[in-house]
C-alpha cells in the first residue's frame, strides 16, 4: 500500500511540474502552414510553452473558440453572426487578427494552354454550364473541377468571390485541404482548382483572372479579384506581454513577416524589401 | 463451461458460511458490472449519437435526407439531401464484395481443403499481416501510388489486371471444358482433345485481347475514384472474411469429408458438395463481417475516393469519384460551424445514426449466421 | 458424371485454390513493397554536407573540427558561386547593362534555385525560416535541384487543340554571352566537392523532433504520441477487458444475461471507428470534460473503448483454454474461486492474454478517425508524461494523412511520409510478429 502511495505521488509531482503553457491553436488549413511556422518559431525562443496546432477548417477553428477549447481560432474567413452571437452567450469575445493576405489563385494543370479566365467563366465551369476545355480556349478535354470541401473558409470566400453564391455543379470533387488540391490538380491535365497562394508552385499552372495574375504585389494592391485576409482570433484581446500575446503579434514583428513571405503568404505590413 | 458448474458444486458442497457465500457473489456482482460495461458503451454511443442526430430530423424532415441527391450544406438555404452520399457507400461497398467475396471463398477453401500444412503456415501470418496494417497506411497507399497510376494509364492498367487474372482461369476453363467434351463425345482419339484444348485457349485468349484493347482505351479523368477505393478496400476485408469463413470450414468436420470421400467423392464434389453447404452460415457471417468493414472505414475512402458528392452517369462508372458517409463525417465535422443547432452540425450525427444502424443490422445478422451454423454442428 | 471429368475437376479446383493464395501474397506484396522501399530511403540515403549541418547545428551531432573543415572545403565553391552571382545582380541593379529587365526575373528565379540547392552564403543574416537556411540535405534531392539549374522546362502550346508539351531547355540560354554564362558547368562539375554526399544511416530519424514542418529532423514527437496514445488506451481496456473477460469465461452461466453480453460486445466491436471518434468527442470533451480541449487522454479513453471487445475475446479464449484439471487441483485445495482465478487461472492463461494485449497493441496505434477529434494535432512538440492528461500531440496515423494531404510543400518532404508510414507499418507488424511467436510457443506448451 505504501509503495502505491509513494507512486501516486510521484506521479502527481511529475505532473505538477511539467505542466507548461500551452497555446491551442485550431482551425483553418489555409492558415495552418502560418500556424505551424509561428509555432515552431515561438517554441524555439519559448522553451517553456508547448504550442499546438490542429487543422480541421475555419469553421472548427471558430467551434472551438467558442467552446474555450482553443486560444486561438485560426480562420480563413471572418466569424459568421451564428458564431458571434454563440460566442458571445458563451462569455467568449472574439477578437481578429489579420495576420496576412492571401490571394486565391485559379489552377491548372502546367499542359493546359489557356491563361487567362474570366470570374465570369471560371463560375460557369463550376455551376457545371461549361464542361469542356474547348469552349474557354483551350483542347478538346472534360474539364474536372476540384473544390475546397464546403467546410472550409477558402470555400466560402470562393462561393463569395466568384461563384456570388450559386451553386457548384454536383460534379464537382472536393478535397479536404490546399495541398490536397495541389495535388490533384497537378496529377489531372484537365482538372482546374482553387488553392491558397503559398500553395501554388511549378508544378501548377496559375491563371490570370480577369487578366490579373494572382502574386503578392497584386494580391497587396488588391487588384486581384479573388483574394482575403487570414485571421486569428482571441478571447478578448490577449494580456499585454503573456504568451499568448507575444505569439499573437508575432506576424508584426520583422521575423514574423518574413516567415509570411517565406512559406508564400503577403505580410499584413510592409516591411524594407532586400532582395537577398 | 463445464468448469463452472463443478467449481460451484464443490463450493456448496463444502457447506461454506453465509459470509463467504455474500462476499462471493458480491465479488461476482462487481464483476457482472464491469463485463457488462460495453453494454453501457454501446447504449451511450447510441445515446450520444441519437442525441444529436434526431435534431436533424425535427428540423429537416425525414424525406430529403434518404431521396434528394442535392448535397449543399453551406448554401444559403441549405440542401441536405445525402441519397447520393449513402449511393457512394453503396457502390463502394458493392464494388469491393465483388472483388474480395470471391478471392475470400476460394483462399478460405484452399487454407481448410487444398493447401498442405507446411504453406499454410505461411499463408496464414500472410493474412494476419493483411489484417494489421493500419488504414492510414492503405490510404497513403491509394492516394500516393494508386491514384496517379491509376490517372496516367488506368485501361490499360485495369485491361492488364484482368487479363493476368482471367488468363488463368480461362486456361483452366478451358482446359476442362475441352476434356468435358472429350469424354463425352470424342473418346476414341487423343489428340482430338488437345486440337480442342487449343482452339478454346486460343478462343479465350483472342477474347483477353479484345477486352484489353476495349479497357485499355478507357481515359481515367480522375484516379481518385470508386475503384481505387474499392480495389483497397476488397483488400482490407480479405482478412475478416477469410479467418471467419476458414473457421467455418474447419468446424464442419473431419468426419464429414471422410464419410463424403468414403462414398468415393474427389476432393472437389467434397467441398462443394458437403462441406460448403455444412459451413454456409459461418461464411456469410465472415463475408457480413468482412462487408461491415468496407462500410465503416474511414481513412482510405477519405483520402482516396475523390469526395464528390454524385451519382455517376451511368451509376456502374467505377473511374467516376464518390463520397461516402464515413468521409463526408470525417471531412465535414471541422465545418459544424453554428456550434450547435444547426442542421450542418446534425445531418452528420444523422450519417453517424445510419452507420450505427448499418453496423448494428450486420452484426446481428452475422451473430444470427454464427448461431445457426453452430446449431447445425450441434444437430 | 465420367470419372475423368471428376479427376479434371478436381484438379482445376486445386489451381484456383493455389491461384487465388498467389493473388492474396501479390497484393500484400504490391502494398508493402513501394512502403518498404522508399521508407528505407528515409533511414538510408546519401546525406550531403548541409545534412551534417543541420546535424551539427539543430542536434549538437557531430565533430566540430570535422564540419568546420568540410563547410570550410566547400565554401570555396559556394564564395565563387555567389560573388559571380552577386556582381551580376548589382550590375542588374545599377543597368549596367544592355537590356537588364530582360534578366532580372530570370536571374532571380536561378538565384533561388541555387540558394536551394547550395544553401544561402553563409556571411549574410540568416533566414528565419529554417527551410532557407540550409540548401539540400539528401543527395538524391541535390540532384533533381541539380537538373532544375541546368534545365529549364517549359510548356509549348503551340498547338491549341492538344495539351501543351513539355520542353527541355539549357537555362544557359539565358544567359549567353553574360559573365555567369560559365556558372552552370562549374556548378555541374563540382557537384560532388560542393554537396560531399556521403552515405548516411539516418537512425535518429526515429527519435530526433522535427524543424520546420518536417523539412529537417524526425518523427519523435509523432512516435512519442502514438506510443502514448496506445499505452494510454491499453491502461484502459487491459484490466477492464480482463476481468470481464474472468466473468464471461468462469462465473457468468450460459443463459440470457451471457448471450446478451456476448451480443453488445461484438455489437461494439462493429461500430466504425468515425463513430467512436464522434463519441469521444461528444462524450469525452463535451460532456465529461476529461480536459478542456483534445488531449492523449481523451484519444488513450477513446482507443480504450475501441479495442475493449478485442482484448475481452482474446482474454476470454486464453482463460477458457486452461485445462480444468487446474481448476479442480486448486479447488481441491480448498482455496476460493476468486484466489484459484487470481493465483492459478490468470498465470497459467497470461502468455494468451498477452498475445491478445500485443495485438490490440497494435491496433491501438494504427487507428486514425477515432483520433481526428479527440487528440491528435498537426504540430506539438513531445510531450513529457506528466503532459499527456492535458495536451494534445502528433501522432503517426494522423500525421501521415496530415503531410500527405495539407502539408504546403507535399512533394518536398515525400521521403519523410514514406518514414513515417515505414515507421508505423513497422512497428505494428513487429508487435504482431511479437505476439506470432507468443502464440507459437503457447500452442507448444500446450501440445508437448
Amino acid at each position: 500500500m505504501k509503495k502505491m502511495f509513494l507512486i501516486i505521488i510521484m506521479l502527481v509531482m511529475v505532473f505538477s511540474l511539467s505542466a507548461k503553457d500551452k497555446i491551442v491553436i485550431d482551425g483553418s488549413t489555409t492558415v495552418g502552414p502560418i500556424a505551424k511556422a509561428f509555432a515552431e518559431y515561438f517554441m524555439s525562443i519559448n522553451k517553456d510553452v508547448n504550442v499546438t496546432v490542429s487543422e480541421s477548417g475555419s469553421g472548427n477553428g471558430a467551434k472551438s473558440l467558442v467552446n474555450s477549447t482553443c486560444n486561438i481560432a485560426a480562420m480563413s474567413r471572418f466569424m459568421k453572426d451564428k458564431e458571434f452571437k454563440a460566442s458571445v452567450a458563451n462569455g467568449v469575445m472574439p477578437v481578429a487578427h489579420v495576420i496576412a493576405l492571401d490571394g486565391l489563385p485559379i489552377i491548372v494543370h502546367p499542359s493546359n494552354p489557356v491563361k487567362n479566365l474570366s470570374v465570369k467563366q471560371i463560375r460557369d465551369i463550376y455551376m457545371g454550364n461549361i464542361t469542356n476545355w474547348k469552349a474557354v480556349g483551350g483542347p478538346d478535354m472534360k474539364i474536372v473541377t476540384i473544390s475546397r470541401d464546403t467546410n472550409s473558409g477558402t470555400y466560402e470566400t470562393f462561393h463569395k468571390l466568384v461563384m456570388k453564391k450559386q451553386k457548384i455543379g454536383k460534379k464537382c470533387e472536393y478535397v479536404g485541404s490546399n495541398g490536397a488540391v495541389r495535388a490533384r490538380v497537378q496529377s489531372t491535365n484537365a482538372a482546374i482548382g482553387y488553392a491558397g497562394l503559398g500553395f501554388v508552385d511549378n508544378t501548377v499552372k496559375a491563371l490570370k483572372v480577369n487578366g490579373i495574375y494572382p502574386s503578392k504585389k497584386t494580391v497587396s494592391l488588391g487588384t486581384y479579384p479573388i483574394a482575403r485576409p487570414l485571421y486569428m482570433f482571441t478571447n478578448t484581446y490577449p494580456k499585454m506581454g503573456s504568451n499568448l500575446y507575444r505569439f499573437i503579434t508575432l506576424h508584426l514583428s520583422k521575423n514574423g513577416q518574413e516567415i509570411v513571405k517565406g512559406i508564400g503568404f503577403v505580410p499584413v505590413t510592409n516591411y524594407k524589401k532586400t532582395r537577398r | 463451461m463445464k468448469s463452472v458448474n463443478i467449481s460451484d458444486s464443490i463450493q456448496i458442497s463444502k457447506g461454506a458460511s453465509l459470509l463467504k457465500r455474500l462476499a462471493s457473489s458480491f465479488t461476482e456482482l462487481i464483476l457482472l458490472a464491469i463485463a457488462s460495461f460495453s453494454t453501457i458503451i454501446v447504449f451511450f454511443i447510441i445515446f450520444y449519437i441519437a442525441r444529436d442526430a434526431l435534431p436533424f430530423f425535427k428540423l429537416e424532415g425525414i424525406g430529403e435526407f434518404f431521396t434528394s441527391i442535392r448535397w449543399y450544406p453551406s448554401n444559403e438555404p441549405a440542401e441536405f439531401g445525402a441519397a447520393s452520399i449513402i449511393f457512394g457507400t453503396l457502390i463502394v461497398t458493392l464494388v469491393s464484395s465483388l472483388i474480395a467475396i470471391p478471392l475470400a471463398l476460394m483462399a478460405s477453401i484452399s487454407l481448410s481443403d487444398i493447401l498442405p500444412f507446411a504453406i499454410r503456415q505461411y499463408v496464414k501470418p500472410i493474412i494476419e499481416m493483411l489484417a494489421v496494417i493500419p488504414s492510414v497506411a492503405f490510404g497513403f497507399f491509394a492516394l500516393v501510388i494508386l491514384a496517379p497510376l491509376l490517372q496516367k494509364s488506368g485501361g490499360s492498367l485495369l485491361g492488364g489486371v484482368v487479363v493476368f487474372i482471367f488468363f488463368p482461369i480461362l486456361l483452366l476453363i478451358s482446359y476442362i471444358l475441352s476434356n468435358i467434351v472429350y469424354n463425352k463425345y470424342l473418346k476414341k482419339k487423343v489428340y482430338y482433345k488437345y486440337v480442342l484444348f487449343s482452339v478454346m485457349s486460343g478462343l479465350s485468349v483472342f477474347l483477353l485481347v479484345y477486352i484489353y484493347l476495349v479497357l485499355s482505351r478507357i481515359q481515367v479523368s480522375s484516379g481518385t475514384n470508386i475503384l481505387n477505393v474499392s480495389v483497397i478496400l476488397g483488400i482490407m476485408a480479405l482478412p475478416t472474411m477469410v479467418s471467419v469463413s476458414e473457421d467455418a470450414l474447419w468446424s464442419a468436420g473431419r468426419d464429414l469429408r471422410e464419410n463424403s470421400y468414403a462414398l468415393g467423392a474427389t476432393r472437389a464434389e467434397t467441398i462443394f458438395k458437403v462441406v460448403l453447404p455444412a459451413a454456409k452460415s459461418g461464411i456469410l457471417a465472415g463475408i457480413t463481417l468482412g462487408i461491415m468493414r468496407v462500410v465503416g472505414e474511414t481513412m482510405v475512402v477519405w483520402m482516396a475516393s475523390g469526395n464528390a458528392a454524385q451519382i455517376p452517369g451511368p451509376w456502374y462508372n467505377i473511374f467516376e469519384p464518390v463520397r461516402t458517409l464515413t468521409a463526408t463525417i470525417a471531412g465535414d465535422m471541422g465545418e459544424a460551424d453554428h456550434v450547435t443547432g444547426s442542421s450542418r452540425y446534425h445531418v452528420l450525427f444523422a450519417m453517424a445514426l445510419l452507420l450505427l444502424i448499418i453496423s448494428f443490422i450486420s452484426n446481428f445478422l452475422s451473430e444470427w449466421f454464427l448461431s445457426r451454423s453452430k446449431k447445425k454442428l450441434r444437430d | 458424371m465420367d470419372i475423368n471429368n471428376r479427376k479434371v475437376l478436381n484438379k482445376s479446383v486445386t489451381g484456383f485454390g493455389y491461384f487465388s493464395i498467389f493473388l492474396l501474397a501479390l497484393s500484400l506484396l504490391i502494398i508493402l513493397l513501394p512502403i518498404i522501399i522508399n521508407g528505407l530511403g528515409a533511414f538510408f540515403f546519401k546525406g550531403t554536407v548541409e545534412f551534417r549541418r543541420v546535424q551539427y547545428e539543430k542536434f549538437n551531432r557531430g565533430n566540430n573540427e570535422d564540419i568546420l573543415a568540410e563547410i570550410n572545403k566547400t565554401n570555396v565553391h559556394k564564395n565563387y558561386i555567389y560573388k559571380k552571382m552577386h556582381t551580376f545582380m548589382d550590375k542588374i541593379d545599377e543597368e549596367e547593362i544592355e537590356d537588364s529587365y530582360k534578366y532580372e526575373k530570370n536571374v532571380n528565379e536561378l538565384y533561388k534555385l541555387i540558394k536551394d540547392l547550395i544553401g544561402p552564403p553563409l556571411d549574410e543574416d540568416r533566414p528565419v525560416l529554417i527551410r532557407e537556411q540550409y540548401g539540400e540535405t539528401r543527395w538524391d534531392k541535390a540532384e533533381e535541384k541539380l537538373d532544375e539549374i541546368l534545365y529549364k522546362r517549359e510548356w509549348d502550346y503551340t498547338n491549341k487543340d492538344k495539351i501543351g508539351r513539355q520542353v527541355k531547355t539549357l537555362r544557359l540560354n539565358d544567359f549567353k554571352g553574360t559573365e555567369i554564362e560559365d556558372i552552370f558547368r562549374y556548378i555541374e562539375t563540382n557537384i560532388e566537392a560542393i554537396m560531399l554526399p556521403e552515405f548516411t544511416f539516418y537512425y535518429n530519424f526515429l527519435f530526433d523532433k522535427s524543424y520546420d514542418a518536417h523539412f529537417f529532423g524526425g518523427i519523435w514527437p509523432e512516435f512519442l504520441g502514438t506510443f502514448y496514445l496506445a499505452l494510454g488506451a491499453m491502461i484502459f481496456a487491459v484490466p477492464m477487458g480482463i476481468i470481464a473477460a474472468i466473468y464471461l469465461a468462469e462465473y457468468s452461466k450460459e443463459g440470457k444475461i451471457l448471450s446478451i453480453l456476448r451480443t453488445f460486445i461484438s455489437t461494439l466491436s462493429g461500430v466504425p471507428s468515425i463513430v467512436f471518434g464522434l463519441f469521444g468527442l461528444a462524450f469525452f470533451i463535451n460532456t465529461m470534460k476529461v480536459s478542456d480541449s483534445k488531449s492523449v487522454l481523451a484519444g488513450a479513453l477513446t482507443l480504450a473503448l475501441l479495442i475493449l471487445p478485442t482484448v475481452i475475446r482474446s482474454s476470454e479464449e486464453a482463460i477458457l483454454a486452461v485445462p480444468d484439471t487446474y481448476r479442480e487441483a486448486s479447488l481441491a485445495l480448498g482455496t476460493t474461486k476468486l484466489k484459484t482465478i487470481i493465483k492459478v487461472i490468470l498465470p497459467a492463461a497470461l502468455p494468451g492474454i498477452l498475445t491478445g494485449v500485443i495485438i490490440s497493441l497494435g491496433r491501438a496505434a494504427g487507428e486514425t478517425a477515432p483520433i481526428i477529434f479527440t487528440a491528435a494535432v498537426s504540430v506539438g512538440s513531445p510531450l513529457s508524461f506528466g503532459e499527456i492528461f492535458n495536451q494534445p500531440s502528433p501522432a503517426l496515423s494522423w500525421n501521415i494523412y496530415n503531410l500527405v494531404t495539407e502539408h504546403e510543400a507535399v512533394n518536398e518532404i515525400r521521403h519523410v511520409q514514406y518514414g513515417m508510414v515505414f515507421s508505423l507499418v513497422l512497428l505494428v507488424l513487429s508487435l504482431n510478429l511479437v505476439a506470432v511467436i507468443l502464440r507459437a510457443r503457447i500452442t507448444k506448451k500446450l501440445r508437448g
